[in-house]
């Protein structure tokens, strides 16, 4: 990070290179669009190399580039007009599939189809620590959001989601 | 990983501990291992669901489109706002060598005008001024005049024609 804070692109690449897959996770999980998720990293990347002459190096640079994919994905969802929906699609049903990959396509469908159904700062509270595995601090961090904050989010995204993947669980047993 | 540690790192996956090499190595695990991930699914049932799920990895060619979009800003950036300083981060070290010996001809130049156009000494002022009123007295055939006392009237008027400051003491 202290060779693009002194403009070097070379280094620049690096860091796009050893970071790209978890800006590019955070703001799929987020969308659900390959699209969408493509340009909201790229533009975090290009906020990071704007960003860099300011840059002093408080904590690790993945918690960093965390905080500023979130406040990326936040602002857009903002600026979007939210889609509302009174019912949730139907995404599973009892009935048997062709095959065991078949059935983790459905399970991934339904599970983004959840996740888009909550609040943008639940959302971005699952994505952060049930996919990335960030801590509570680290959540804070990049959220924005005091420790206590987080850890309500996390609890009302839970209660959110549960009823909705309880059939996944039922499969599970 | 096998099942004990498995088991063992799950409070510290749920709680976002883990580091990321442990935890990559726990999430594999735990897609293959029926046991653990029904461990887990009694702990938190919905990390249970959701650790099963696979990310599309990262599009073909992403870092070559974020660093074509870094370079193009980049341009721009320098074509609107030209900085000083900015410049001299960016630069190669010919430039800086470059610039900095601009910089060493241009202030050896100013020197040397400066030192060219430097007010004149008290010696060679009282000797143009001299040379003035003798050029002055011969040209306006002031003669008469030459002899006049300092503080005369007759010598205001010569000190006006040849710029001296005060009359003649």
């Amino acid at each position: 990070m202290l060779g693009v804070r002194d403009g070097d692109l070379f280094a620049f690449e690096q860091l796009v290179l050893r970071h790209q897959a978890e800006a590019w996770r955070v703001a799929y999980r987020f969308t659900g669009d390959a699209a969408e998720a493509e340009d909201l990293a790229q533009q975090a990347f290009l906020k990071v190399l704007d960003a860099a002459p300011r840059y002093t190096a408080t904590a690790a640079f993945r918690t960093y580039l965390y905080q500023v994919v979130t406040r990326r994905c936040l602002d857009h969802r903002r600026k979007k007009r939210p889609v509302l929906m009174e019912v949730l699609p139907e995404c599973a049903t009892d009935a048997p599939t062709p095959g065991e990959e078949a059935d983790a396509v459905e399970r991934d469908q339904c599970i983004q189809s959840a996740l888009a159904a909550l609040p943008a700062d639940y959302r971005m509270a699952v994505v952060l620590r049930y996919f990335e595995g960030l801590s509570a601090a680290e959540m804070a961090v990049a959220m924005g959001r005091s420790v206590k904050a987080v850890e309500r989010l996390l609890a009302r995204a839970r209660d959110a989601l549960a009823p909705r993947l309880e059939l996944f669980r039922g499969k599970m047993r | 990983m096998d099942c004990p540690t498995a088991q063992t790192n799950l409070s510290a996956y749920l709680r976002g501990d883990l580091p990321l090499d442990q935890r990559s190595a726990l999430v594999a695990h735990l897609r293959g291992c029926r046991i653990c991930l029904v461990r887990l699914a009694a702990v938190d049932p919905l990390a249970s669901v959701l650790v099963q799920t696979e990310t599309p990895p990262v599009p073909s060619g992403f870092e070559r489109r974020v660093l074509a979009a870094a370079r193009s800003r980049r341009s721009q950036v320098v074509a609107v706002a030209w900085s000083p300083l900015r410049w001299w981060r960016m630069a190669s070290a010919p430039m800086h060598a470059a610039a900095a010996a601009v910089l060493v001809v241009g202030l050896a130049a100013g020197l040397a005008l400066g030192w060219a156009a430097r007010p004149a000494t008290r010696q060679a002022q009282e000797d143009s001024q001299a040379m003035a009123l003798t050029t002055a007295l011969a040209a306006y055939n002031l003669d008469y005049l030459g002899d006049a006392p300092g503080g005369s009237l007759a010598d205001s008027y010569l000190a006006l024609l040849t710029n001296r400051k005060g009359g003649r003491q």
